[in-house]
């Protein structure tokens, strides 16, 4: 009787000892990618975010150094406008010089968002705990659009001159009188290269 | 006849809360007796056997193939995407957060909750119950608190295994098939996981465990009849149980989604 209940108490303990294992597993494995222990809030500023989301990341100079851990949209009476700030937790070990300058960047093809510290010179004065600095603006696809439809307006328009010979352009492209005169004119001269130094006698008087 | 369908509608209704309050009081009953000695350890690792050890293999059967099942279904898509990166995440976040404690309660719902329900079903037909009421025992004590124990301790150990055994599919798939190197995919896995979803998912099944506890000693404390009785008793403990932990699935991603985000 003794002897069957130690054998349970033994699986039992093994069982329980297993599943032990798996959690530090779990917790050590999930703990190493992570060390993010020790780290410090900065917020950016923005006019416009292009869709960033909670937890994107934030790298610098490439590297995933923290993420975004909040985004208000404030209205600043100051600048009379909409400004939003995004408030990053960044890994402490992480220095960012006051000049770098930050945008809102695009990951891969399913087309994230992540903000991205491209680092400046200026290691002698680095952002710490709660200190803000502007972003610069991504630039709406909606903008990028619109300066292209003029841009190929513009150009179409130009394009329609030249189809009807119109302007100096159209009429060199389409009218034949120039090349021909040019044609008869180096023609000429190299069968008789002392015309280039003959002075007309109209010139003269 | 529309008197007919009003009194049944009436009845059910009235059985339901009758359900729930009789899981209330069982609960109340198990937590107050559960800290009145004695305390004999017998019993809990007897059932600790029962409940944890014995649905060891069939909820890590399970779980892997889950995990393999899961992989194979994010790489038909993933893979017109040409982001077979993502399967990793996706794996071990659907197991970590919900397959794995789910899969686990329902595999013990199933295999215990019966066992239980039936157990206890055929002592109260065969007035084993009244008997240790005589000796002076409580049956809550007795019978309800050290299932109870052990079943809410032992849904998370055994999540635990089904959680790793549901990532190892995972990666059967993608490093043998898909060509994903091994150590990729377990640093892409470890990364998309935080320790908000091993807690909040083996944190359910605390709750899942005492769930089937509570509902299959209910059933079994209530069997009617004789040995019919008991094979009622015995469905409606794994009907109500695999309902109950749904729906409390379902309040407690509701309650880590909008409260804890």
């Amino acid at each position: 009787m003794a002897s069957s209940q130690s054998k349970l108490e033994l699986k039992l303990g093994v069982f329980v000892f297993i599943g032990i294992v798996i959690l530090s597993i779990f917790i050590l494995s999930i703990e190493r990618y992570k060390k993010w222990n020790f780290n410090y809030r900065v917020h950016f500023t923005f006019n416009f975010v292009n869709g960033v989301k909670l937890g994107a990341p934030v790298r610098l100079a490439g590297v995933d150094v923290g993420d975004v851990k909040e985004i208000n949209l404030k209205f600043s009476p100051e600048e009379n406008k909409n400004k939003v700030d995004l408030v990053c937790r960044v890994r402490w070990d992480a220095k960012i010089p006051d000049d770098s300058s930050i945008w809102i960047n695009t990951l891969g093809l399913l087309g994230e968002k992540y903000v991205e510290i491209m680092p400046g010179k200026n290691y002698a004065k680095v952002m710490c705990e709660n200190q803000a600095l502007a972003g610069q603006d991504p630039i709406p696809i909606h903008e990028v659009m619109v300066l292209a439809k003029s841009i190929v307006s513009n150009l179409d328009e130009s394009i329609i001159r030249l189809k009807n010979e119109e302007g100096t352009v159209g009429k060199l492209l389409f009218n034949d009188k120039v090349y021909n005169e040019l044609d008869a004119l180096i023609s000429d001269i190299r069968r008789n290269p002392w015309k280039l130094l003959w002075k007309t006698k109209e010139k003269k008087s | 006849m529309f008197k007919n369908f009003f009194e049944s509608l009436g009845r059910k209704v009235l059985e339901g809360f009758e359900f729930v309050g009789g899981l209330a009081n069982l609960v109340a009953q198990a937590f107050y007796w559960m800290f009145v000695p004695p305390f004999k350890k017998g019993r809990i690792f007897e059932q600790a056997k029962k409940a944890g050890i014995d649905s060891l293999l069939i909820v890590s059967a399970l779980a892997l193939f889950i995990g393999i099942i899961m992989a194979l279904q994010t790489a038909y898509q993933m893979q017109r995407l040409g982001s077979e990166m993502y399967i990793a995440s996706i794996v071990a976040l659907s197991i970590v957060r919900e397959l794995g404690p789910v899969i686990t309660a329902l595999v013990v719902a199933g295999r215990v909750g019966a066992a239980i329900a039936a157990e206890i079903g055929s002592m109260q037909v065969t007035e084993q119950i009244d008997a240790l009421q005589v000796f002076a025992a409580n049956p809550v004590k007795y019978l309800v608190v050290p299932r109870l124990l052990v079943l809410s301790l032992m849904l998370p150990l055994l999540t635990l295994y089904a959680d790793i055994l549901g990532i190892l599919g995972g990666y059967l798939i993608c490093v043998y098939k898909l060509g994903i190197s091994g150590t990729m995919y377990m640093q892409i896995t470890f990364d998309s996981l935080l320790y908000k979803d091993l807690f909040t998912g083996l944190l359910k099944t605390v709750f899942f465990g005492m769930l089937i506890a509570i509902v299959s000693c209910y059933e079994g404390f209530n069997v009617k009849g004789g040995a019919e009785g008991v094979g009622r008793a015995t469905t409606r403990a794994v009907v109500g149980s695999f309902i109950l932990i749904i729906t409390a699935d379902c309040f407690f991603t509701a309650l880590f989604y909008f409260v804890f985000p």
